[in-house]
């Protein structure tokens, strides 16, 4: 009995380290990749009977729980890669080359003198893919409806437009104009892309519909190139037929190339799953894997890349960055900037940017993410005045805390582990950040009346453990990790750390109502654009609500709790200062130095994301030696990379 | 008639009040919870860009009309009720509009269909195999059968789930990885040949656990049964081996089988979360996770009603039909 039970065991022992062992094609792998279907292969076990190579498949990010409803104008139904590939708006901001591309709108918008009337001329040759022409009556149409109907309040355009718009008039068949209530410089940006743009809706469906509340668009007709045909009613695939007529679509008029026949985007799940999927030629992208799942896949799937062919492989310009954001009034020590400044420096970046993150994100020292345009208008004039920083860490001891070399130290890692750096290091790792240096942080807090006790551990001024607790979400890869650097370096530093690792809604409450001291949250103080007012109005003093309230309440995004007037003199500085107007970029570079000497939350890295393809059937997809797009195919503007994607030819 | 007052009628009105006050306390515990189901909408809505505080405000106060989230506690408790005998169970708040209904409606059939028969069928190979291993313990295969289940039974779920799907799904890449048929639901043969490829590496995970659990239950059971006077005196007097398991051993253990049954059938209705997940597969298990995540009162409040109203009419049915199954539980 006994060595059945043991022959047993090890039979199901060795199934189950068989089955666990990651797939690993390469050096160690327990059994060999599937090996790769011909082109013209099947529909193999796609969900649809299309052939292999006539369907783009791209990872859908969600699992879409509102089935068979495309009226995005109600809040609901899911956006991401739908939008791109059925719905227009005027304008496209790509967040990789910062440029505007044309959607329906085929001018810039033009403003009068003291921006309270918008003009703008619409292109008079796309259609809708039911053959009926658009026209400025489509645009004044949808902008009356959702104006007149605040329950259409997806994306805040009805409200908006209630705060900002008199009227709107159609000025010819293809020009409409838009009165505003007060001067606006900004009244644009509700018809331009980073997430979306107003979508407009077609005239001649929507004024037939008695209640456009209730209304599904379950056949929607759409200006964009491809319109749906089939999904599956429990949301896991939804599959888009390229319309015959695409070269009367935006995307197709300003791409020039018809781009796949049918486009199929598939939830798959977690990581793994995603990297299954794409070594059995199953998906052609996905949008994020985390780094461990990313080298599998370089591994089991050989024509797999991401934005960098190598090395650091990711893609490192979406238009967002990670902080540790503190709340000032959790405790009275996080309101002290020379508390919150110890804690900069004692952060070892290169460390937390290599051991944690993989050496894949960029560095940033403030909330600009460092693309190659934002880092021309902002960081790079910057430069000089972050090395000229001064912090006084002991009364009369002024101290530079910025280190330039940090790109460098960096590409000095990933050489040592064999990479190739593909670029200079500030065009690759970002800028450079403040110095890892426990002694001068030591001296700001023993300045501030900290001390250690018998332990070597932190005492706060009134002779208390000093106990810190940084909450994160665990299913936000990068926020997390960045986390647990900070929590093992101030540790190491003599702080009792806490990390609390919480759900998601559990820790975007907490956020909201104060219950955190410090937190990780993504934000951007600029919009690709360079434009800040948008990103930072949030902040001013009339929206600060206390600690314990929610700061929801009065719409504003301050979870940190600063009550700051000079930071609400910023902001009402630009709000009449034209985006991409000298003026605007001064001001906001003022702010930006104002905040970064406050070091309201400190910045590590900018976002990246591990858009990753399988170039096995299609080529064409942006890259960092052809980044003509933006590579984020789930933002509205993704619709130019679908169009730009080629089969590849055998 | 005395059978109908004192066992039939009481029974069905404490089946009423598990009922009653299960879905009360369902009304009213994620309500206590901190997360508020507008604000988690507007966390959605806004994650991917800022909205100007103001429009944020009007926003907040549209999801609030739409969702029917004014009025008191107490208001709400009375339209939840009024809305619940009318059959209607309101709008979903994280997948609106789409109603509560539609919502289960979308996930029951695929968790019914999956749990109600992998269920059933580890119900009937655990009881057989396990009562025979219980009835020949000396022989080769059912020491063979036994270590492979004392092994496998302690295995963690998901383990087997992420087992199968990495031998199935990417080293013989021979079932699909996603979804729980393919194309869109039609009458035709290959409609429901997807179906049931889809759902066989998810059922057999189930199984496999589920086997192994009731082999030794059964085993057990059999084992005490098999050492019983009646037994023995039976096998003295020469009835055949079948005769004895099938007519005698299998019926006195099938007493605590069916209840078992009859309670796992009932939970059908809280799905299976963990299968779901790993295959992507469909079923009432990840909506009712997401209603909660999202504090989507109106489906938690579905789902958990159905999932009551299963398990307490499971129990009712047991205990209404247990005098069926055994003449030492009877009435006096």
């Amino acid at each position: 009995m006994r060595r059945w039970r043991l022959v047993s065991a090890l039979l199901i022992l060795i199934f189950l380290l068989g089955a666990c062992a990651a797939p690993q094609g390469g050096e160690g792998a327990a059994a060999p990749a599937p090996a790769a279907p011909p082109a013209d292969a099947g529909p193999s076990q796609l969900p649809v009977n299309v052939p292999r190579n006539e369907v783009f498949v791209a990872d859908q990010i969600f699992r879409y729980s509102v089935i068979d409803n495309y009226n995005f104008w109600v809040p609901g139904p899911h956006t991401p890669h739908r939008h791109a590939l059925m719905m227009e708006t005027f304008w496209y901001r790509d967040q990789e080359t910062g440029e505007r591309l044309y959607g329906a709108a085929i001018s810039d918008p033009i403003y009068n003198e003291d921006y309270t009337q918008m003009d703008v001329n619409l292109r008079d040759n796309i259609y809708w893919s039911d053959g009926v022409q658009f026209t400025a009556d489509d645009v004044v149409y949808t902008v009356e409806l959702l104006k007149s109907n605040p329950q259409l309040s997806a994306f805040g355009w009805s409200a908006g437009f209630n705060q900002f718009l008199d009227s709107i008039e159609k000025t010819g068949d293809f020009s409409v104009r838009f009165n505003l209530k007060e001067s606006n410089p900004r009244f644009h940006t509700f018809f331009e892309t980073r997430w979306n743009g107003m979508y407009i809706m077609p005239k001649h469906i929507f004024e037939k519909v008695e209640d456009p509340v209730t209304y599904t668009y379950s056949d929607p007709v759409v200006l964009g190139t491809y319109r749906v045909v089939q999904s599956d009613p429990n949301g896991f695939w939804e599959l888009f037929e390229r319309r015959e007529d695409w070269q009367r679509t935006p995307a197709g008029i300003v791409v020039g190339k018809p781009g796949p026949k049918y486009v199929l985007t598939i939830f798959y799940g977690d990581s793994a799953k995603k990297a299954i999927a794409m070594s059995r030629g199953e998906l052609d992208v996905f949008f994020d894997v985390d780094f461990e799942a990313f080298q599998t896949v370089l591994k089991t799937t050989p024509t797999a890349r991401s934005w960098y062919k190598d090395f650091p492989w990711a893609y490192p310009n979406e238009i967002d960055v990670r902080h540790l954001a503190f709340n000032l009034e959790s405790d009275p020590i996080y309101a002290n900037k020379d508390v919150r400044w110890a804690l900069a420096l004692a952060l070892d970046i290169v460390d937390l940017q290599t051991e944690y993150i993989g050496g894949v994100a960029k560095v940033t020292v403030m909330p600009v993410p460092p693309t190659a345009p934002l880092r021309a208008m902002y960081l790079d004039p910057l430069e000089e005045w972050l090395q000229n920083l001064e912090i006084e860490i002991e009364p009369g001891v002024m101290y530079k805390p910025y280190d330039p070399t940090v790109p460098e130290r960096i590409a000095a890692w990933a050489e040592e582990q064999g990479y190739t750096v593909p670029g200079s290091p500030r065009e690759v790792f970002g800028t450079g950040w403040w110095k890892y240096d426990p002694d001068a942080a030591e001296r700001l807090l023993i300045k501030n009346g900290f001390s250690r006790g018998a332990n070597g551990k932190w005492l706060k001024p009134d002779g208390t453990p000093w106990v810190l607790e940084i909450a994160s979400p665990p299913d936000e890869n990068d926020a997390f990790r960045m986390a647990n650097a900070a929590a093992d370096m101030w540790s190491d530093f003599g702080i009792d750390v806490k990390l609390l690792g919480l759900e998601r809604s559990v820790w975007e409450q907490n956020n909201a109502v104060g219950q955190f001291q410090v937190s990780t949250p993504w934000f951007s103080f600029v919009l690709a654009d360079g434009d800040s007012w948008p990103q930072v109005r949030g902040w001013h003093p009339r929206f600060y609500v206390p600690n314990g309230e929610d700061s929801r309440s009065t719409g504003g995004s301050n979870i940190t709790r600063i009550n700051d007037p000079k930071v609400g003199e910023f902001i009402d500085a630009m709000v009449s200062a034209p985006p991409g107007s000298p003026e605007n970029t001064e001001i906001t570079t003022e702010f930006l130095k104002y905040w970064t000497e406050q070091m309201y939350f400190i910045t590590p890295i900018s976002f990246k994301k591990f858009v990753t393809w399988d170039e096995r059937y299609w080529t064409g997809f942006p890259t960092s030696e052809n980044p003509k797009y933006m590579p984020l195919y789930w933002f509205q503007g993704g619709k130019f990379t679908f169009q730009s994607l080629e089969p590849v030819s055998r | 008639m005395t059978l109908l007052k004192t066992y039939i009628i009481p029974r069905i009105l404490q089946w009423a009040l598990v009922i009653f006050i299960g879905v009360t306390l369902t009304f009213l515990i994620p309500r206590l919870s901190p997360i508020n189901p507008v604000e988690q909408a507007v966390s959605r809505l806004t994650a991917f860009q800022t909205l100007s505080p103001e429009a944020t405000i009007a926003l907040r106060e549209s999801l609030e009309d739409l969702y029917g989230l004014k009025g008191s506690l107490f208001d709400q408790y009375i339209a939840f009720w009024k809305r619940v005998l009318s059959g209607d169970l309101g709008p979903s708040f994280s997948s609106f509009p789409m109603s509560v209904n539609a919502m289960i409606a979308n996930g029951i059939w695929w968790s019914i269909g999956l749990l109600g028969t992998a269920v059933v069928l580890s119900w009937v190979l655990g009881i057989f195999l396990g009562t025979l291993a219980g009835y020949f313990p000396n022989r080769l295969w059912t020491r063979v059968m036994e270590s492979i289940v004392i092994v496998v039974y302690p295995v963690p779920y998901f383990i087997i789930a992420f087992t199968l799907l990495m031998l199935f799904a990417y080293y013989l890449p021979i079932f699909p990885l996603v979804g729980g048929a393919s194309g869109t639901p039609s009458f035709s043969l290959g409609y429901f040949g997807s179906i049931l490829r889809h759902s066989f590496l998810p059922a057999i995970s189930v199984i496999i656990g589920a086997t192994a659990f009731r082999f030794l239950m059964a085993k057990a059971l059999t084992t005490s049964e098999r050492t019983s006077d009646y037994v023995t005196y039976a096998e003295i007097a020469a009835l055949p081996k079948r005769k004895i398991l099938g007519v005698f051993i299998i019926r006195n253990t099938m007493l605590p089988q069916v209840t078992d049954l009859a309670l796992s059938l009932g939970a059908i209705f809280e799905g299976a979360l963990i299968t779901e997940i790993v295959f992507s597969y469909p079923g009432i298990g990840s909506t009712l996770y997401n209603g909660i995540i999202s504090a989507d009162y109106n489906l938690i409040m579905g789902i958990t009603l159905l999932s009551i109203i299963g398990v307490a009419t499971a129990s009712l049915l047991v205990d209404l039909t247990y005098p069926l199954f055994d003449p030492r539980v009877r009435l006096r």
